[in-house]
């Protein structure tokens, strides 16, 4: 088995109190995350960890309980229990209990020397933490409403295969990929996206939540699935792009009675709506794209995030160069490969 | 394939609906604002707990009532009053305690209310009016009205059991009731990170079998979306919804309250977060609305809230002979 | 001969004919029907745990709510459907179980006329099962009406008998303010004279069970029968008592005592409360200030010890006020010499 990490190897986790609690649960029965749940699978990354001998973890600190609960875990773990980490809880001058707070922390941790961050939230805390963790592996874990980007992985599997990135047992080209990105330009703003982008009529960010298809005229992705959730389930069905391929896909949305093709597609938890396509294309590398409308709302990951109403058109942009985030069955797979998590016993002992 | 999907309203906001949600706001605000004033002069009896800062969660779930809604309020209750359409004169004129007040004096800040509006009072009792909403939600469901209950409490009532008890009731029934837990971070001097053991109010509604969704309780469109489909599914027979609204009183607990329990997160909401501000930003910026008629709204309100000062100064006192009358309708 | 029916089925039956009347008149409470929710079994299984409300369920669709076990919620609901032109008549099971919802009640349905400045009407009843008898011991015996009697905004009502409980309780659900109707556990099963037809009996009016010249006896709600019983056994050793049933004590029906104590110049109160700050205590210091020049003997009051009610039959029968305690009361007093 690996041998023991050095001590200094450290981890970084921000877990978002705000995911999975927006306005889907109330018009599509999106999913609940508890806080406790949260809680529980950061501790379950420690236990992973902890096995791996990785000695310190920084853990976000935040309002909305997860925190507190991981400090009342630590404080209450007894000797008899398999050893933690170090929890050393990166503390901000002031939250503000929205996504700056992800912003610095991630770049805190990465200050203090994490050498992978896991983050614990939807699309759209993985997107504030890809863009705030520069070359640092992110292992997105889900625990938001609208899940494209981060997967859905029992949390002790995600600790041992960033415990593993961490402690260098599997080099960085193997374990991780890079992700291609979205970027935003509207007025003087910029924002960025690993999934979708989406020019929506409504005039204001509202509730954040999308999900009157009726309102969106535009929709850029980095990736469609066919099996995916979200907008880009849409191109997924229609015109599928893998995400280990660099190219996106571009699409004009409009009314179903004068689309092309209608798309009946997962945009959302809960909800299976039919979607007028337009027109379809693939979105190339570093191509700008001008964005129809000097007046709308601009939706990133599933969110409406921006109100642009400026003299010149948004544009978006695929970028190549996004997270460069950990593949949790390449780093296993590795480790199988390699006996990191077997020990061979030259004498062990028969059983009674 | 589908099902029926409920709409993206925010977009559908008229120009008049925007200007009547920020005379909403700004009424509130100036109302709150004055009575703070005041009350340091002396002139004023009493407690008053102001509403300052959370004026676009009242405004945002009000604006889509009518005369078949109830709401019932809390100690801090004049954003509620204002917003539900609650004449600001009588309301001034009650919280000096003056015969030509809305309850004639006998109420005061704590006590405002106005039944021929469906305002059921703001209340002095931490958690008093979750079950009376289950009432009249009830009423409104027997009588076929369509119309909805909505109880505004706040984080410390979130803890009440009458409150945990109305939650359950209203799934039970399957009564058109909308439950507004507006958690501006403290009971009195504690805060909520620390005496509500779920942390988010919202959480709690998945015990109760209804949806439990947190808005920005500085962002009058994000209020105003989820509550007008909490409204709408439940005037459609949904049931009940739970909505966290999250933000920070401007004042304190209540007047002359100190507030050595809070660093600075008033003056950084007041400048980064004030949802007056956001919201002028945000309707002129595209164009709906001019500065010019905000700023007429503004001059507007602030007669109005002198004029409702003045007129509460100068008004009689209740007499003896209110002092025994109206306790019961007949003895 | 006129119909007998028993105080349960009086109670029903106003019930009934009130909701035949009147569609905002609703019923609530737990196990007001019973079985609910239960997927093979009867609705309407019970009709209250005392089988008041049974029948209602079917003959009124939707007017007759199953409640949580949550006081708290559905008392405040009947308070709230109140001021919102429904007619509520909710069931505290046990009254000692306002333990649990008595802000609903106090602090809200009595305040809400004066405070809001006569500006609401709040038309509730709040039926209640009282006393001790049925060996329920210190948490279902209680006798806490003089709690809701102290409060202004709040009226009472204690039928002590099937004729009573029809009249008051017609009276009560008509009745624009909140009522709080207090019904005694021992006595669903008395049987009495009902008329079929509505009837009210207005609030506050005293009911003169019984005339006579040398004692008033005041009694309340179920020592109604047992004061009449004792001034049966008075009578044939030469006492005549004036016996009155105030039927509500708030509003109380002062000027029905006072008369009668002037005329009598002796008082003994009969109320089934622990001692302090009681009925008993109140209407005689009522006598006291009022009627203090016709009294020729210090005032009486036969009341349950200062203690919470016993479980054993022993203790609980030594605990209710009983003929003979109000007899030697009577006597005392008519045999008071300064």
């Amino acid at each position: 088995m690996l041998a023991s990490a050095d001590p200094a190897t450290t981890v970084g986790i921000v877990a978002n109190p705000a995911s999975g609690r927006d306005i889907r649960r109330l018009v599509a029965q999106a999913s609940v995350f508890p806080t406790a749940e949260k809680a529980n699978m950061v501790q379950r990354i420690c236990g992973a960890l902890g096995v791996l001998g990785i000695g310190r973890v920084l853990m976000s600190t935040d309002l909305g309980g997860i925190s507190a609960a991981v400090l009342r875990a630590v404080r209450t773990r007894r000797d008899s229990e398999a050893p933690w980490p170090e929890v050393e809880f990166c503390e901000l001058d002031r939250l503000t209990e929205s996504a700056a707070d992800t912003t610095h922390m991630v770049r805190r941790m990465i200050d203090a020397g994490a050498r992978v961050i896991i983050c614990l939230g939807g699309d759209g805390t993985a997107r504030v933490a890809a863009a705030a963790c520069g070359d640092t592996p992110l292992l997105p874990l889900s625990t938001g409403t609208n899940n494209a980007f981060p997967r859905l992985r029992e949390a002790t599997v995600a600790g041992l295969a960033a415990g593993l990135v961490a402690a260098r047992a599997v080099d960085v080209p193997t374990a991780t990929r890079r992700a291609s990105m979205l970027e935003v330009h509207a007025g003087e703003r910029t924002e960025f996206a690993l999934v979708d982008v989406c020019v929506c009529t409504a005039r204001y960010v509202g509730s954040r939540a999308l999900w009157d298809p009726a309102t969106l005229t535009e929709l850029y992705c980095t990736f469609a699935e066919p099996d995916g959730i979200g907008l880009s389930s849409v191109p997924g069905q229609l015109c599928p792009s893998p995400r280990e391929k660099p190219d996106g896909v571009a699409l004009r949305l409009g009314p179903p009675d004068r689309a092309r093709h209608v798309v009946h597609a997962p945009i959302a938890p809960g909800l299976v709506v039919p979607v007028g396509v337009l027109d379809c294309r693939p979105l190339r590398p570093g191509e700008r794209v001008e964005l129809g409308t000097t007046h709308g709302v601009l939706a990133v990951d599933g969110e409406r995030e921006l109100e642009h109403r400026g003299a010149h058109p948004a544009t978006v942009c695929l970028r190549p160069d996004g997270p460069r985030c950990i593949d949790v069955s390449a780093v296993l797979r590795a480790a199988a490969h390699q006996g990191l998590l077997t020990d061979i016993q030259l004498n062990p002992t028969e059983a009674a | 394939m589908t099902g029926t999907l409920p709409t993206q309203a925010t977009g559908e906001l008229s120009a008049e609906s925007l200007l009547d949600a920020y005379r909403t706001m700004r009424t509130i605000r100036m109302f709150e604002e004055r009575v703070h004033d005041e009350f340091a002069t002396g002139e004023i009896p009493g407690f008053v707990h102001l509403y300052a800062g959370e004026e676009a969660s009242a405004t945002g779930v009000c604006s889509h009532l009518d005369d078949r809604d109830a709401i019932a309020s809390t100690h801090r209750g004049h954003g509620h009053c204002i917003a539900k359409g609650v004449d600001v004169k009588a309301m001034m004129a009650e919280i000096y305690g003056k015969r030509t007040g809305s309850c004639q004096g006998k109420g005061g800040s704590m006590h405002i209310a106005d039944l021929s509006k469906g305002m059921l009072g703001a209340n002095g009792i931490v958690g008093g009016g979750p079950p009376l909403i289950c009432g009249t939600a009830l009423a409104a469901k027997q009588q076929g009205t369509g119309g909805v209950g909505v109880a505004f409490f706040g984080d410390g009532a979130s803890n009440q059991g009458t409150t945990l008890e109305s939650l359950n009731l209203a799934s039970v029934w399957n009564l058109p009731a909308i439950f507004v837990a507006e958690n501006n971070g403290y009971a009195e001097a504690t805060a909520s990170t620390w005496s509500v053991a779920s942390d988010n109010i919202a959480d709690r509604a998945a015990g109760f079998g209804m949806p439990g969704v947190i808005v920005d309780g500085f962002d009058f469109f994000a209020v105003h979306e989820a509550a007008g489909e909490a409204i709408t599914r439940a005037r459609e027979g949904g049931g009940p919804t739970l909505i966290e609204v999250k933000f920070t009183r401007y004042f304190g607990h209540f007047e002359g309250d100190q507030q050595t329990y809070r660093a600075d997160e008033v003056a950084n909401a007041r400048e980064n977060l004030d949802c007056l501000k956001r919201f002028r930003e945000r309707v002129t910026g595209g164009g709906e609305v001019t500065d010019e008629a905000l700023d007429t709204v503004d001059s507007e309100v602030a007669a109005l809230i002198d004029a409702a000062v003045a007129e509460a100064k100068d008004a009689p006192k209740p007499s003896q002979a209110d002092l025994e009358t109206d306790v019961y309708v007949s003895y | 001969m006129a119909r007998e029916i028993s105080y349960r089925e009086a109670l029903n039956e106003t019930l009934r004919q009130e909701m035949e009347r009147d569609q905002s008149v609703i019923v609530m409470g737990e196990d007001n029907s019973g079985g609910a929710g239960s997927p093979a079994g009867e609705q309407d299984a019970w009709g209250g745990v005392l089988g008041v409300t049974k029948g209602l369920y079917h003959q009124f669709p939707g007017r007759v709510l199953d409640t949580p076990i949550s006081e708290s919620a559905f008392v405040g609901a009947a308070i709230g459907a109140a001021t919102r032109g429904q007619r509520p008549v909710a069931e505290l099971m046990f009254i000692d179980f306002m333990g649990v919802c008595f802000d609903q009640i106090f602090n809200q349905a009595a305040k809400f006329r004066y405070m809001f400045g006569g500006k609401a009407v709040t038309p509730v009843v709040i039926r209640t099962m009282y006393g001790a008898g049925l060996r329920a011991a210190a948490q279902h015996s209680q006798s806490l009406y003089p709690l809701f009697t102290s409060i202004p905004g709040l009226k009472v009502a204690m039928p002590s008998n099937p004729y009573e409980a029809k009249g008051l309780l017609t009276q009560a659900i008509r009745d624009d303010d909140p009522v709080i109707f207090c019904e005694h556990k021992a006595l669903y099963d008395s049987i009495g004279e009902v008329p079929e037809e509505s009837y009210t009996i207005p609030f506050g009016e005293a009911n003169i069970v019984r005339e006579g010249d040398d004692v008033t006896i005041v009694a309340l709600g179920r020592m109604v029968s047992v004061a009449s019983e004792a001034a049966d056994q008075l009578a044939s050793s030469g006492v005549q008592a004036d016996v009155l049933d105030p039927r509500t004590t708030s509003p109380l029906d002062t000027d029905t005592i006072l008369e009668s104590v002037e005329n009598t110049g002796r008082l003994v109160v009969v109320d089934e409360a622990t001692p302090r700050c009681n009925v008993a205590t109140d209407i005689s210091a009522l006598v006291a200030k009022e009627a203090f020049g016709s009294l020729r003997a210090p005032i009486e009051m036969v009341t349950a010890p200062h203690t919470p009610v016993p479980f054993s039959d022993a203790l609980e029968d030594m605990y209710i006020p009983d003929a003979q305690r109000v007899i030697n009361a009577a006597k005392s007093v008519v045999e008071w010499e300064r």
